[in-house]
């Protein structure tokens, strides 16, 4: 291996090294939460409240 | 560019016009929307003992809403018509936050609950809403199955009175195999929101043959009394066969009922079962004198003996919210 070609290979290896540091450091450190903004449009069907008194069907 | 939500563990990586898992939380143009805010699917006034909660306010309504969406995939969902559903496909009400207190307050409810689907994935609606409510001085209550990374949930539980979650089995493969889910999250939402200061009670749905074992049950109900303590109200639940579970049988009364005898034996205080008339299993009795404190029928109170949060008889404080 020439003296050109050794220099290539440990820049390589040290810059992949690197990338992947980054890249778990990234991964396990903790992120502060930042909420999400409202839509601007509901994207289904959008209808008036009704009776709202009685009790769901729904489980909960 | 990708959006990354950091709301619960899924922590969702999310292409441009796409939803995470939980489908109302979108990338539109690089910002994470939540496209249910103010859009409720579901809109009532339940007793507060269907929730259930039985520690809580007996006896009163209680305002329930829900958006559509879940971050949890459950085969046994059964409310899988609205937690399941894209948004697209789906009927809403416009409803602020402002507007959600005026109705609570319209329909005299001292207390207002984020349910049926999941809070969790409609968490800024929820967390706007429970700020006003507490302003107003109505009560929140969240009926969740805690999966939620610790900040965002910290943040919500400030303005939280009370909270039923679900603990659906004590194993991390019951989890990922029903729920498409983790179960250490939920372990830490629960000690969290005990610590915090909610009145928390715990639901576990039992299910024949994969979390109706004696064990499963016994090792359940040892966490729950180490980590959120032996007054927490346990409520075992009757499954029923339904969306993707539609070939197990429900729950035998004879399961539910050795599940209480167990919850009990471990040290148990509260021990309920749901989901199938049984006066016993519903009603509250004093962990000192075992006398009847307050006796229900399905979700009726039929009587309430408790005094200023006290047995009448031996006075001995029981858990929960009174007044």
């Amino acid at each position: 291996m020439t003296r050109r070609k050794f220099i290539r290979k440990v820049l390589e290896t040290c810059s992949i090294t690197f990338g992947y540091i980054c890249w778990f450091g990234q991964k396990i450190s903790p992120r502060k939460f930042v909420k999400a903004v409202p839509g601007k449009k509901y994207p289904g069907r959008v209808e008036h409240l009704g009776s709202f008194v009685k009790q769901s069907k729904w489980s909960g | 560019m990708k959006v990354q939500c950091e709301l619960c563990p899924k922590q969702c990586l999310i292409s441009p016009g796409q939803s995470g898992e939980c489908r109302v939380r979108i990338n539109i143009d690089g910002v994470l929307r939540t496209v249910v805010y103010g859009y409720p699917c579901s809109i009532h006034v339940d007793p507060v003992e269907k929730k259930p909660l039985f520690h809580f306010l007996p006896g009163s309504r209680i305002l329930s809403i829900a958006t559509v969406g879940c971050n949890l995939h459950c085969k046994n969902c059964q409310n899988w018509e609205i937690s399941q559903a894209n948004p697209e496909e789906s009927t809403a009400f416009p409803c602020s936050p402002q507007r959600l207190i005026a109705l609570t307050k319209e329909a005299n409810c001292p207390s207002l609950a984020y349910t049926y689907t999941d809070p969790i994935i409609y968490y800024e609606y929820t967390y706007d809403s429970a700020k006003l409510a507490r302003q107003a001085g109505i009560r929140n209550v969240l009926v969740t199955a805690g999966y939620i990374n610790e900040d965002p949930w910290r943040r919500l539980l400030q303005y939280v009175d009370a909270a039923n979650i679900d603990l659906k089995a004590l194993s991390d493969e019951f989890y990922r195999d029903v729920c498409s889910a983790t179960l250490k999250p939920v372990q830490d939402a629960l000690i969290i929101a005990k610590a915090s200061g909610v009145l928390v009670e715990v639901t576990n749905l039992i299910i024949p043959t994969l979390n109706d074992k004696a064990e499963q049950i016994r090792d359940l109900c040892r966490w729950v009394k180490a980590n959120l303590g032996g007054e927490t109200p346990l409520h075992f639940s009757r499954f029923f066969p339904r969306y993707k579970m539609r070939h197990l049988p429900p729950t035998s009364l004879k399961t539910l009922d050795l599940a209480r005898e167990i919850a009990m034996d471990e040290g148990l205080q509260y021990v309920y079962i749901g989901n199938i008339l049984s006066k016993e299993g519903q009603s509250t009795y004093c962990p000192e004198c075992k006398k009847l404190l307050i006796e229900r029928t399905g979700y009726t109170i039929l009587q309430n003996r408790i005094e200023q949060g006290r047995c009448p008889d031996c006075k001995k404080e029981i858990y929960g919210v009174w007044q």
